[in-house]
């Protein structure tokens, strides 16, 4: 083993959202800085569903709504419970819009731009073995045989944490602590999904399915626009994919673009990228038991640092401000003496007192929710029964209460019911 | 001492991820990444190694638009000394006549060198000109499907292990040489951050434009190319019926697929 002649003042693993923005920040203060990442350019390993939400990344870049790859500002949303051949859907359509979609490996390489722009070298292609550790302290990676030495290392490896559980801070993952992402891009003529979607020059679409989609599989569907493609996947709670399918996943993607009421959407288009990637789901399971260390902070997925709602992931927007949280904490440690485990826990001061924290608190109950196959398979069936019972009239028509008790039969008692709704209403 | 080598490598789109535009046959690159010719990377990796064991250098070239810089940086990253571009506008639209030529002038102006190694043949094209090529604008002997050197220093030469279908040949070789290496021979290694490093840092890759080369500019580009390619014929598309066998007994599986293939008239009964 031996030590590169150069010494950084930061290494930051991986060229995600959260490893380009601590870069961005902390080579912009001046600090000697250098990006590895694994893949071939940045966000040739990470992926995600479609959308952003930009309020905090403005804040984090200059002129981000200028200057960053936008496809499309989400003016519309539908949520869609799904049974059989229906859907009972809700759709908000507005004038303004506060977040975007866009490819994440378009997004990933702008970020790390803007990093490379403001003084971090940034090397890919670069796999990083080992955190290396002397006494105690973070002091550098291991790359093959050679050593390269910093005063700080962020580990923002995102969420399979090689790293992470070779230092023997974090276990294995856990499949019940994970969802699973697998997402199709679909090639479509711009202006065919503005027609198709009901949409004008680049506003989008953000679309979730919740329902038999999933073979009552804790999970969902979702449909992005993008510029002129669509991206159409299925999330699932892993844990209990693994026990209930016995086929490859990729055919319940394929189900789900052939189903009759989405088949139409995408019909014309041409498959041009299938991706899977896994999502923290129970955040507070997997967060390592502290986000700093002698000489070492850790920041987006692999901290766990992803809000999920219930109808709407923010995966990137939290990451890149923790990134942006971490560059601070290493200025604060820097400042005051070093990057020991006393200074650096400035980090979770400032994640604390962010909306990181505070969102990640408040949708705490979400990851109990989704274990729930009630809200993924009896209700969105019970509504759709019930609408059906309403809409589709023949000779005799229903009343609502009517059409409930009808539809409820069999599937869920009362009390559960309100139950559930009070639950939901509470946790969501 | 030592040996001096020259490595040829091809900055070629990602055939794994390129379509064909039906209508005017030509490649979809729009949005394809490029990457170093897989093949190539075997003939970097032959490269070093005889680097590791004898000592002296290894220049990696190419002729392609300046993109490629990446992908010098890339066999740089894995311990190549230096990288030279041949870039101009005038060598574009070349076939592998006017790029084997423009690669020899490239070989001709860096004079000290004792061999050059080049990829079995590309993944974009799948030609295997290049070698064969070049070593007959160079006048020197060539020898392909090569799986192994070994490098006799007194003597000037070098050993070369051939594959043939069932058998192997050995060649010994005065040097200079041209040697092509057979496809899948090693795996590359890995990149460092040292290497890589000074890749970025140092300034190890040279860009050649047709004025730092000796040449004729009417045999570069697509003036030197003779080769004209008059049809592409398409495979007509058969839609896909997607079946899938879902059971998990073995047997079962194989007599099924036996009878969806002689219900297709695929195979003979």
């Amino acid at each position: 083993m031996k030590d590169i002649g150069q010494r950084f003042d930061a290494i930051i693993i991986g060229a995600g959202p959260a490893g380009s923005t601590a870069a961005y920040h902390l080579a912009k203060k001046g600090y000697k800085t250098l990006i590895l990442e694994r893949g071939r350019v940045p966000g040739s390993k990470n992926m995600f569903g479609g959308r952003v939400y930009i309020e905090p990344l403005k804040e984090i870049y200059e002129d981000f709504e200028k200057k960053a790859p936008i496809h499309r500002w989400v003016k519309k949303e539908r949520i869609s419970l799904m049974y059989d051949e229906s859907a009972t859907t809700i759709e908000i359509e507005s004038t303004k819009s506060t977040s975007f979609t866009t490819y994440l490996t378009q997004l990933s390489q702008w970020m790390a731009n803007q990093a490379v722009e403001k003084g971090a070298i940034l090397l890919s292609e670069i796999r990083v073995d080992k955190l290396y550790r002397e006494n105690g302290v973070f002091k550098g990676v291991v790359v093959e045989d050679e050593r390269v030495l910093a005063d700080i290392i962020i580990d923002a490896e995102g969420i399979n944490r090689l790293l992470l559980e070779e230092a023997g801070i974090v276990e294995r993952l856990s499949p019940d602590h994970v969802a699973l992402g697998v997402k199709e891009v679909i090639k479509l003529d711009g202006k065919n999904i503005n027609q198709l979607f009901g949409l004008e020059d680049n506003d989008g679409l953000s679309w979730v399915l919740i329902g038999d989609i999933t073979k009552g599989i804790p999970g969902g569907g979702f449909i992005y626009t993008n510029r002129d493609s669509i991206s159409l996947g299925i999330v699932l709670m892993l844990g209990e994919a693994i026990k209930r399918i016995d086929r490859h996943i990729y055919l319940l993607v394929e189900e789900f673009r052939n189903h009759p009421l989405i088949n139409k959407y995408v019909r014309d288009g041409r498959i041009m990228e299938y991706s899977t990637h896994l999502i923290p789901e129970d955040v507070f399971a997997l967060r390592p038991p502290k986000l700093y260390y002698n000489g070492l902070l850790i920041a987006g997925d692999a901290a766990g640092l992803l809000l999920n709602q219930g109808y709407t992931y923010r995966g990137v927007d939290f990451a890149a401000y923790s990134g942006y949280l971490a560059a601070k904490a290493y200025d604060y440690a820097h400042n005051n003496g070093g990057p020991t485990e006393e200074n650096l826990r400035e980090y979770t001061r400032l994640l604390e007192n962010s909306f990181v924290m505070k969102m990640l608190k408040k949708f705490s109950g979400v990851s109990k929710l989704m274990k729930k196959e009630r809200l993924f398979k009896t209700y969105p069936e019970l509504i759709n029964i019930m609408a059906g019972k309403l809409m589709h009239i023949e000779y005799d028509s229903y009343k609502i209460m009517e059409a409930l008790k009808e539809a409820k039969k069999g599937r869920v008692g009362w009390i559960s019911l309100i139950k559930d709704l009070w639950e939901v209403s509470r946790k969501l | 001492m030592g040996l001096d080598i020259i490595v040829g490598i091809k900055w070629v789109p990602n055939t794994t991820s390129v379509n064909i535009d039906p209508k005017t046959g030509t490649l979809i690159r729009e949005g394809i990444p490029s990457v170093v010719n897989p093949h190539d990377l075997t003939a970097v990796e032959m490269a070093l190694r005889l680097k590791d064991k004898y000592g002296g250098t290894v220049t990696a070239i190419s002729m392609a638009p300046p993109s490629a810089i990446s992908g010098l940086e890339h066999v740089i990253g894995m311990g190549v000394d230096r990288g030279i571009l041949a870039s101009d506008r005038a060598f574009a639209g070349a076939d592998t006549l006017a790029t084997s030529y423009v690669l020899a002038k490239v070989i001709e102006k860096i004079e000290k060198y004792d061999l050059v190694i080049m990829g079995h043949e590309t993944i974009d094209s799948s030609t295997a000109h290049i070698g064969a090529q070049v070593a007959s604008w160079l006048k020197l002997p060539y020898i392909y499907y090569a799986t192994d050197i070994e490098y006799e220093e007194n003597k000037e030469s070098i050993k070369v292990k051939r594959i043939l279908e069932n058998a192997y040949e050995i060649y010994r070789i005065k040097l200079p040489a041209v040697v092509s290496i057979a496809m899948h021979t090693f795996e590359p290694r890995r990149i460092k951050v040292s290497n890589k490093l000074k890749a970025k840092l140092e300034n190890v890759i040279e860009i050649w434009t047709s004025k730092d080369l000796n040449l004729d500019i009417n045999c570069a580009g697509l003036r030197g190319s003779p080769t004209v390619v008059s049809a592409i014929d398409f495979v007509p598309k058969v839609p896909r019926k997607n079946l899938i066998f879902q059971e998990k007994d073995p047997k079962k599986a194989a007599k099924w697929l036996i009878e969806k293939l002689l219900e297709e008239g695929l195979i003979d009964p």
